[in-house]
């Protein structure tokens, strides 16, 4: 990982036209803004790792796990 | 009570009551945004997110506090908006929401729920979302455990 320090109203390109400037730091959290061709997707992290565990949620859900989930978790469990 | 048609269990009897709207669908699924919520006899504590409008999509879902009873869900003020939910007040899970986990399974691997993503819906205003907290510190892989071993897939 590269890793490197910069102040507010500094930024650092990525690649050809992706630039991503410190706009404000407070004490646990900074705001950056990003220039970047329109076709450059950008997404927080999280989302698309939700995204992909949704697809793959959707794809997994079958009856064989179904099955396999009953056979191992209690019933009578909490609500939801 | 209409009939609908299922992934799982075939045409199910659906009350208007489990019709949930999801304003922005799901990453990964923005265009689907009515579900049923399918409790099924027997299948306890399982809960089935059934796409109303594509039959061959529906989650597989844990309530939250099945996976971990410790769990604690902070919604943002922007969350509980859109939820339709008071911001003055926390929302109690079972009470004024439901809050549960997708559970997805690679070949060969223990099933995982993403607890740092639920699906929380308002019971009241029958209105849901996926609330994405990066930074809850709750993996979006969380391995599902039986009495301490891995469960096989």
């Amino acid at each position: 990982m590269l890793i490197m320090w910069r102040r507010c109203g500094q930024s650092f390109i990525v690649g050809e036209g992706v630039q991503i400037e410190v706009l404000e730091s407070r004490a646990n959290r900074v705001k950056l803004g990003i220039v970047a061709p329109d076709n450059v997707p950008i997404v927080r992290t999280e989302a698309r790792l939700t995204r992909e565990e949704n697809l793959a949620a959707a794809l997994s859900a079958g009856h064989d796990m179904i099955q396999t989930l009953l056979r191992s978790l209690p019933a009578g469990a909490p609500r939801a | 009570m209409s009939r609908i048609p299922t992934k799982f269990f075939g045409e199910c009897d659906c009350e208007a009551g489990s019709l949930f709207s999801f304003p922005s669908g799901l990453p990964g699924f923005e265009d689907q945004s009515s579900f049923f919520f399918l409790k099924i006899p027997g299948a306890e504590p399982l809960l089935f997110l059934q796409s109303v409008s594509t039959r061959n999509l529906c989650f597989i879902l844990l309530p939250i506090l099945v996976v971990d009873p410790n769990y604690v869900l902070e919604l943002a003020p922007d969350e509980l908006a859109d939820l339709q939910l008071p911001l003055d007040r926390t929302p109690t899970i079972g009470q004024d929401i439901l809050c549960a986990a997708t559970i997805s399974c690679g070949d060969g691997e223990a099933p995982r729920a993403n607890l740092m993503a639920p699906i929380v819906v308002n019971l009241q205003a029958k209105i849901g979302m996926q609330v994405i907290k990066g930074e809850s510190g709750y993996s979006h892989r969380h391995p599902l455990r039986s009495e301490g071993a891995l469960l096989p897939c």
